[in-house]
């Protein structure tokens, strides 16, 4: 399964921006046939895959180029430079109930927009029941759609849509509708459409949720891209980036230098010496240090270790274990007894983030790197090493 | 543009959306038009009748009656009659009148499903006047069994000569629609400017009077006036439904080729323009 379902390939799409609205003959026929508009490219140069059966996340800041990113996937935009590739069918949730008839009734319009999302009669017909279920309309149905509360409309729309059941599925901030239980309900037949192997793209500001749903994700940054991989790696930066004044990206590195000074990981063998090397089984110790002067009380310290490959093995913080107070220089340890990685080699990164979780001061990637020293006794592979033991428990008699 | 040809942009919509035409969502758009049409007014269908009734009642009042203007004589029906000659021209100008215009209007004013659904965006012109060549319908069959009632006239034995006609026109009504629907997009001029030459068009059109009150002896650059005023296609159309349903006769062989090369060569302009400026509807709605 390592195809592509969307391969997107130097892609760039260009706004033409007309400063007052001249759609009409007087003001071509002023302009003598040129052209007078500005030129606005929403995505400049943008390549990427998004692998079959994947949840992949787009974000960035409003005006980055997101949502034009996912009309041009649902061919409703065309690019102007570079091309994409779509395998597979393919429905966007960019709009719920876009051609909802407000005269027509429940019924009618389910049938009108599962027509335009490309369903046929019998399509609907043997979808028709799992739709009104799970729009929970079933005594509205009939009912003319202007009567729905906005709620009851979103509903209906997404029920549609989401029963077209595409091989690929774009999903555009439409989860923020309805209330908690209709969300939750949308969540879990997204991840049933994933488990089937259709593929989802997500745009969103939800960063939580995106960090749980998706195993792939893209930062746009005014129509570039920014980064991609990971998506607490992606997500981290951007929030990083938007809290040290976002689109000025020259002070954000400013203050990165100045605080990457004032925080410092190490990792401390078993005599609290510093080392790079942990022995496997063995016991280390991360320290970390940094100058609490400028950061408000109460500040969590988070710690996550990666495989050098970039895969994410474990994340711990001190919210509930520590409540230091902010005083000039704060040191914190986390010991582990027996390390129970695999030989290779890792990463930490940490973050300084606020009580709530939300705001981040500070963040760094490979703050400290080190080794797990292969131990010659291991047959284990992995990830991580369970260190469990094998008995040979078949009844005595079954051997003679 | 660069690395992105047309044809394979359609070639990528075709595999992705359907192979078919996507003759389901027409349909339903069709029945969306018909509808919503008429929803919360009390008299509901009606309406779609009554339109072309008081038409036809104040033209009959102020040409018949008023200016006193006759109707040519049915040749060989012997038919002479100025609410009938009025009603066989007015019905096929209303459906070309109003089919157009509401086309100019059908993706301007579709931008959220344009904006945020993928579709083919033929279907939007299309439907809106395949609703109104319904109603088209019905009014034709009120005019047909008028006639028999009233006349004792013999047009109904007509209606399969009537039928490849009506058909051709709505060939040729669609084909006008994906003209002005498209190029209404990029210059919302189009739709204000048919409001306004449809009335004029009306009267350049042998609807409310006979063909032969127009001079044929008076010239511009020596050119008649009457074979200037035929260069108006609609001529063609009217006299083809006069021929049938007045005259009780077949247009000529020449009348239906001209109508049926006019009709296909409207189509393929119509569809052409469409697809050229297609790519960027989104960004113009």
């Amino acid at each position: 399964m390592s195809s592509a379902a969307i391969s997107v390939d130097h892609l760039s799409k260009r706004f033409r921006l007309t400063h007052e609205r001249n759609q009409s003959l007087k003001a071509a026929l002023l302009r003598g046939g040129r052209h007078h508009y500005e030129e606005f490219w929403a995505l400049s140069d943008v390549s990427f895959e998004i692998p079959e059966g994947s949840t992949f996340g787009i974000i960035g800041s409003n005006g980055s180029g997101k949502s034009t990113m996912l009309k041009v996937m649902a061919s409703i935009l065309r690019p102007d430079k570079g091309s994409i590739t779509v395998n597979g069918s393919l429905s966007a949730l960019l709009e719920l109930g876009a051609g909802f008839h407000p005269e027509l009734s429940g019924r009618d319009n389910v049938y009108l927009n599962g027509a335009i999302l490309g369903l046929t009669r019998a399509d609907i017909d043997a979808r028709f029941d799992a739709i009104v279920g799970f729009a929970e309309l079933e005594q509205f149905i009939d009912q003319p759609v202007k009567n729905y509360s906005s709620g009851m409309y979103v509903r209906l729309g997404f029920a549609v849509a989401i029963n077209v059941e595409p091989e690929i599925l774009l999903i555009d901030e439409v989860l923020s509708v309805g209330d908690q239980s209709f969300q939750q309900r949308c969540t879990e037949k997204i991840a049933e459409l994933n488990s089937d192997g259709r593929t989802i793209v997500i745009v969103s500001h939800g960063m939580n949720r995106l960090r749980e749903m998706c195993d792939t994700a893209i930062w746009l940054d005014r129509g570039a891209l920014r980064e991609q991989g990971n998506p607490i790696d992606v997500i981290d930066a951007y929030l990083l980036d938007a809290q040290s004044g976002g689109r000025d990206s020259a002070r954000a590195e400013l203050i990165d230098a100045r605080r990457k000074a004032d925080v410092s990981v190490e990792i401390l063998d078993a005599s609290h010496l510093p080392t790079d090397v942990v022995d496997y089984r063995g016991s280390g110790t991360i320290r970390v240090r940094f100058d609490a002067t400028d950061l408000p009380a109460s500040s969590i310290v988070a710690l996550g270790v990666y495989r050098h490959d970039g895969v994410h093995v474990a994340s711990f913080n001190t919210l509930g274990s520590i409540d230091f107070v902010a005083k000039d220089v704060v040191t914190v340890d986390y010991h582990v007894e027996n390390w129970p990685l695999q030989a290779g080699k890792y990463d930490v990164s940490v973050a300084l983030h606020d009580h709530t979780m939300v705001e981040v001061h500070y963040r760094a990637d490979k703050a400290a790197s080190f080794q797990v020293q292969a131990s010659s006794a291991v047959a284990e592979h992995g990830l991580v090493a369970l260190g469990g033991t094998w008995t040979d428990q078949t009844p005595e008699s079954w051997g003679e | 543009m660069a690395g992105w040809s047309y044809n394979q942009r359609v070639q990528s919509i075709r595999t992705r959306v359907a192979s078919k035409l996507p003759l389901e969502l027409l349909w339903n758009l069709t029945l969306r038009e018909l509808r919503g049409q008429y929803k919360n007014s009390s008299l509901g269908w009606a309406w779609s009748v009554m339109r072309p009734l008081i038409q036809i009642v104040v033209f009959m009042a102020v040409f018949s009656v008023f200016l006193k203007i006759e109707p040519s004589t049915g040749n060989p029906s012997g038919m002479n009659s100025y609410g009938f000659f009025l009603m066989v021209g007015l019905l096929p100008w209303g459906f070309h009148q109003i089919g157009v215009t509401a086309a100019a209007r059908s993706l301007s004013g579709n931008s959220a499903l344009i904006g945020k659904v993928f579709f083919p965006r033929w279907v939007l012109p299309t439907s809106t006047i395949l609703a109104l060549f319904f109603t088209f319908l019905i009014e034709m069959g009120v005019l047909l069994v008028a006639m028999a009632l009233i006349k004792g006239h013999f047009a109904l034995l007509w209606i399969p000569v009537l039928i490849p006609l009506i058909l051709l026109q709505l060939v040729f009504v669609v084909g006008f629609g994906l003209l002005v629907s498209s190029v209404n997009l990029y210059l919302r001029d189009v739709e204000h400017f048919l409001g306004i030459a449809m009335q004029p068009w009306m009267y350049l059109t042998p609807i409310l009077y006979p063909l032969n009150l127009v001079p044929n002896d008076r010239y511009i650059l020596g050119i008649s006036y009457r074979t200037l005023y035929q260069l108006n296609p609609m001529v063609s159309w009217i006299k083809a439904y006069r021929n049938i349903l007045y005259d009780l006769r077949f247009p000529s062989p020449e009348r239906w080729g001209a109508l049926f090369i006019g009709s296909f060569l409207m189509l393929a302009v119509g569809a052409a323009v469409f697809r050229r400026l297609e790519p960027r509807f989104a960004e113009e709605v």
